[in-house]
């Protein structure tokens, strides 16, 4: 579908993270490479799941022949989450304080859930994993 | 002397059309600057208003070393109106101070939740939240932050258009040009629908930044289908109110922005980009004359003042 242009610097490692911590078990090289959107070569997931092992981010362990890799669930985790929470309760409480916070989506009017969803029917139909 | 108000008001009739047929990225930069260059000349035009008839004090002409006949004789400011420029010009110096207080503050308060998040994976920080939800962070290089439930929404490619839509953010550092926005509005209120627009107008320009790298339009606009559907239904199931209307403003523009996807890639538009520069111009021109003729006065007066004595 694309992957023709280069990604930008921990593009990468973004999409690596965020492909396991979508995964509800642990995945193999493979599995992670054949997740990723298009033109990777199998090292070069190799080498970012090495990275983030090594920084901390996953976990790794044998499983029949091959290293299977999950998110880390490290006491950080914990933490991480509630700073989440408190940066969201703050930011939601002042209209004004939204310049400080970039929202992928927010919330819908019932016209545009319609519209959207239209648009999700008609598309290609890749369809979230379950 | 009018005007900067008359620019305000052109600008607030054209924000939200103008930002939409510019290219986002023109968009945001343009409206930014043409709001500040707005906002500091019509404070300037205003605060010579005020004091053209300050001047006139007999205890600030003594300190000025000027006669105040001189700027009571030459076509003189109305008392009433020097006076209300006055008060206008502190209320909104007042207003744009308070502004830049609460953007510094929410500036350390993200900075402070980046470093608690710790540094992720290039940046990206996923949180175990059943409610999905996405968004950037500004500070310390910045911190993308992404619920597993709206990663387990998306199918791996739309994964990538929220991730490379949130890095735009960051990379681009849009809040800055939002807080420099938000600062012109604070202190020139009309200005306000034109930080809407380059509210409205870093999200277009995220979405084609992420277009661009995985180039693939639709791609992101299904993307943000599904998120937006995503978190509609979450909402619905947890019975939470719909949410805060001072950002419905903002976001119900997700609609728009998918169809904005759908359709071809924004072109270049020069001519409306040269248009929104002269605009932009005309303030920054009359505070320049204004201020050139308030000097004036004041070499005469000093010149009356030094003949008297």
């Amino acid at each position: 579908m694309s992957g023709q242009t280069p990604r930008p610097r921990g593009a990468l490692e973004r999409e690596v993270l965020a492909c396991l911590a979508a995964a509800t078990q642990p995945l193999t090289a493979g599995e992670v490479l054949a997740d990723l959107d298009g033109g990777l070569a199998y090292t070069t997931v190799m080498t970012t799941l090495t990275r983030l092992q090594a920084k901390g981010v996953l976990t790794r362990r044998l499983s029949g022949r091959a290293y299977v890799y999950a998110v880390a669930g490290d006491p950080d985790q914990v933490e991480a989450s509630l700073a989440a929470h408190r940066m969201r309760r703050v930011l939601d409480e002042g209209g004004d304080r939204a310049g400080v916070l970039a929202r992928f989506v927010a919330d819908l009017s019932p016209e545009d859930e319609q519209l959207l969803a239209g648009l999700l029917a008609a598309g290609p139909d890749d369809e979230p994993r379950t | 002397m009018f005007l900067p108000a008359a620019v305000s008001a052109g600008l607030w009739l054209t924000a939200a059309p103008v930002a939409r047929r510019l290219p986002p990225a023109t968009a945001v930069r343009l409206l930014t600057l043409a709001a500040l260059l707005t906002a500091l000349s019509s404070g300037a035009v205003l605060a010579a208003a005020a004091f053209l008839v300050l001047a006139r004090l007999p205890a600030v002409a003594v300190a000025g070393r000027w006669s105040p006949a001189t700027f009571a004789a030459l076509d003189p400011v109305p008392v009433v109106a020097g006076v209300g420029a006055g008060v206008v010009v502190l209320v909104l110096l007042a207003s744009a101070v308070r502004r830049v207080a609460s953007a510094g503050r929410d500036l350390a308060v993200a900075a402070r939740t980046c470093r608690r998040l710790g540094p992720g994976a290039g940046g990206l920080v996923v949180v175990d939240d059943p409610a999905p939800d996405a968004y950037a962070l500004p500070g310390l290089g910045g911190r993308v932050v992404v619920s597993t439930a709206m990663l387990r929404a998306l199918p791996p490619a739309e994964r990538r258009a929220l991730l490379a839509h949130e890095a735009a953010h960051l990379r681009h550092h849009h809040h800055l040009h939002v807080q420099l926005a938000e600062l012109a509005a604070a202190a020139n209120p009309p200005l306000r629908p034109l930080a809407a627009a380059v509210h409205a107008a870093v999200e277009r320009w995220a979405d084609e930044a992420a277009a661009a790298e995985l180039q693939d339009r639709a791609l992101v606009a299904r993307a943000l289908a599904r998120a937006g559907l995503a978190r509609a239904r979450a909402a619905r199931a947890a019975q939470v109110p719909e949410s805060h209307p001072a950002r419905d403003a903002v976001d119900s523009a997700v609609a728009e922005r998918t169809r904005a996807l759908l359709a071809p890639r924004p072109a270049g538009r020069r001519g409306l980009a040269a248009a929104v520069v002269a605009l932009m111009l005309v303030p920054v021109v009359s505070a320049a004359v204004t201020a050139g003729a308030t000097e004036h006065r004041v070499d005469v007066a000093q010149a009356a003042w030094a003949r008297q004595h």
